[in-house]
């Protein structure tokens, strides 16, 4: 369903992806594993619209969303969970999600949305009134990743889910991604640690300084311990 | 209660629906699109003219001259959008082009006023005649009209930003921009809605003001300097504080006036907002840079 074709991009004067290939068919979880500061971030940018790309095209089912507004590719059902979370610090728990799905139809609609979300993460139902900013860093995520799943979601693109946070947040939080897939939804997840998205991957791509080095089914490659400790550290 | 007292107090509310009416606008566009419009009082002038020449030119009751006037200073405002706003969204120098342009059109605004009128005072005809005393001090009814307007609006401006999916976009793109266009809200266009509302609050304060102030190609000048200082006093970005400062400020100047004499009013309020800004640096509801709607 999302296809990139030979993306570069980068900031100011500087190239952080040279012209990246990737595929995310329909319901496969596909990862990019990278060490830190090797593109993945830059990566899921371009693909969203936060950042222009400068060569290349993003393909959604055939069609070229390459220089579409970041709201109107969110619209379309490609929806990014950002590095840092970005909630709305002033918002309320509920606020913030009914903001993902700010696209929805109706009200009912919405509502039905928000009780999926409740039952993913039922700890966030009883946050409801609360500010975004009072949350812990694990909450965060958990709502970062509600307002997400709050959307019409098609293709999920989660930027490092487990980044600074505890070994058992970051348990409940790949459950809960796991769940996610579960339920039919195509995930493109960026990571640094092969041992947290090993259950969620169909697909792996190795991402070094900005270019994909390896591609293959999950089952092989992150079973390559000696390929992995070679890449990742 | 004495004359005096009566006096201050109508004065002072008076004046603070008035502040706070002209500072809701101001706070609403800084809040959400990180732009303080001096063309507020070219907007409020904007309405006020149009009222005028739908009552004066086309003979037609103020009732139908409020609401066009309205309608046109929302389009004004949300031309400026389209013109000088929007091309430099996210450039760097928007702070400096936009502050230049705002100043540029309140320019043109006033000599386009004088162009298609004339620089003579004009009156709007009040939209409730009439007035009656309380303690020899009179009270008008389009002064009580004033004063439930700029209440009843800030109702709705609170109620539209806490309960409505646009208002909560608004306030989602003024905390989060990067996240607000991941959750598919798109950002520029909210941003010319809130440009136009804050039009249309900023053109039905000239068409109410101006049967009180008379109308001119620079009437919009002071309201929109007094409304600076209330959105300052308040805290920039916030809507509570632009309610809350109208009506300290407004209450406040009346008093002095009243009691000491028209030429403390003002220096009395600078004094007051000095004070107030060495105790809160940013404002009486300010809370810095984070949290703005």
């Amino acid at each position: 369903m999302l296809e990139v074709r030979g993306l570069v991009a980068g900031y100011g004067g500087g190239e952080v992806l040279h012209g990246i290939d990737l595929v995310v068919n329909e319901g496969e979880g596909v990862i990019v594993l990278g060490p830190n500061g090797h593109g993945k971030t830059t990566l899921l940018r371009a693909i969203t619209g936060l950042l222009p790309p400068r060569a290349g095209q993003v393909l959604l089912d055939g069609k070229d969303i390459t220089h579409w507004r970041a709201d109107a590719i969110a619209a379309a059902g490609v929806i990014h969970i950002p590095q840092g979370d970005l909630l709305f610090a002033e918002m309320t728990v509920t606020e913030n999600l009914l903001m993902g799905a700010y696209h929805g139809p109706t009200w009912s609609e919405r509502s039905a949305r928000l009780g999926r979300v409740y039952e993913l993460f039922p700890w966030l139902k009883q946050r409801g009134g609360q500010l975004a900013r009072t949350l812990s860093g694990g909450e965060r995520r958990m709502l970062a990743l509600g307002r997400g799943l709050m959307s019409k979601a098609r293709l999920l693109l989660i930027d490092e889910p487990s980044l600074g946070l505890a070994p058992i947040t970051t348990q409940q939080i790949y459950a809960s991604i796991h769940k996610v897939k579960q339920g039919g939804l195509s995930l493109l997840i960026a990571d640094e640690n092969a041992n947290h998205v090993a259950g969620l991957a169909d697909r792996v791509y190795l991402l070094e300084t900005g270019s994909l080095v390896r591609e293959g089914p999950a089952d092989d490659l992150l079973r390559d311990k000696a390929l992995l400790e070679s890449y990742l550290g | 209660m004495s004359t005096q007292l009566v006096q201050a107090i109508w004065g002072g509310v008076l004046f603070g629906s008035v502040y706070g009416l002209m500072a809701l606008g101001l706070t609403l566009v800084w809040g959400a699109v990180r732009l303080l419009n001096l063309a507020h009082g070219a907007i409020f002038v904007v309405g006020s003219y149009v009222a005028y020449f739908v009552v004066s030119r086309l003979n037609l009751p103020i009732l139908v001259a409020l609401p066009i006037g309205v309608l046109a200073a929302a389009a004004f405002a949300y031309l400026m959008h389209l013109t000088f706003i929007r091309p430099v969204i996210g450039k760097p120098g928007f702070d400096n082009s936009t502050l230049i342009a705002t100043v540029g059109i309140s320019i043109a605004v006033s000599a386009a006023a004088i162009l298609i009128f004339d620089p003579q005072y004009k009156v709007i005809p009040p939209v409730i005649a009439g007035n009656f005393t309380v303690s020899d001090v009179q009270i008008t009814k389009q002064g009580l009209l004033v004063i439930g307007t700029s209440l009843a609006l800030f109702g709705l401006v609170y109620l539209f930003l806490t309960y409505t999916r646009q208002g909560m976009a608004i306030r989602a793109v003024s905390q989060q921009q990067e996240a607000a266009s991941l959750m598919s809200i798109p950002v520029v266009r909210t941003y010319g809605l809130v440009i136009a509302i804050s039009g249309a609050l900023a053109g039905l304060a000239g068409v109410l003001l101006s049967p009180f102030f008379f109308l001119n190609p620079n009437s919009g000048f002071n309201p929109m300097i007094q409304a600076l200082i209330v959105t300052i006093f308040g805290g920039l970005g916030s809507v509570r504080g632009a309610l809350v400062a109208g009506f300290v400020l407004g209450i406040f100047e009346s008093f002095v006036e009243v009691f000491y004499g028209v030429a403390w009013a003002q220096p009395g309020v600078f004094l007051l907002i000095i004070l107030m800004l060495i105790v809160r640096p940013n404002g009486l509801f300010g809370i810095g840079e984070v949290r703005r709607l």
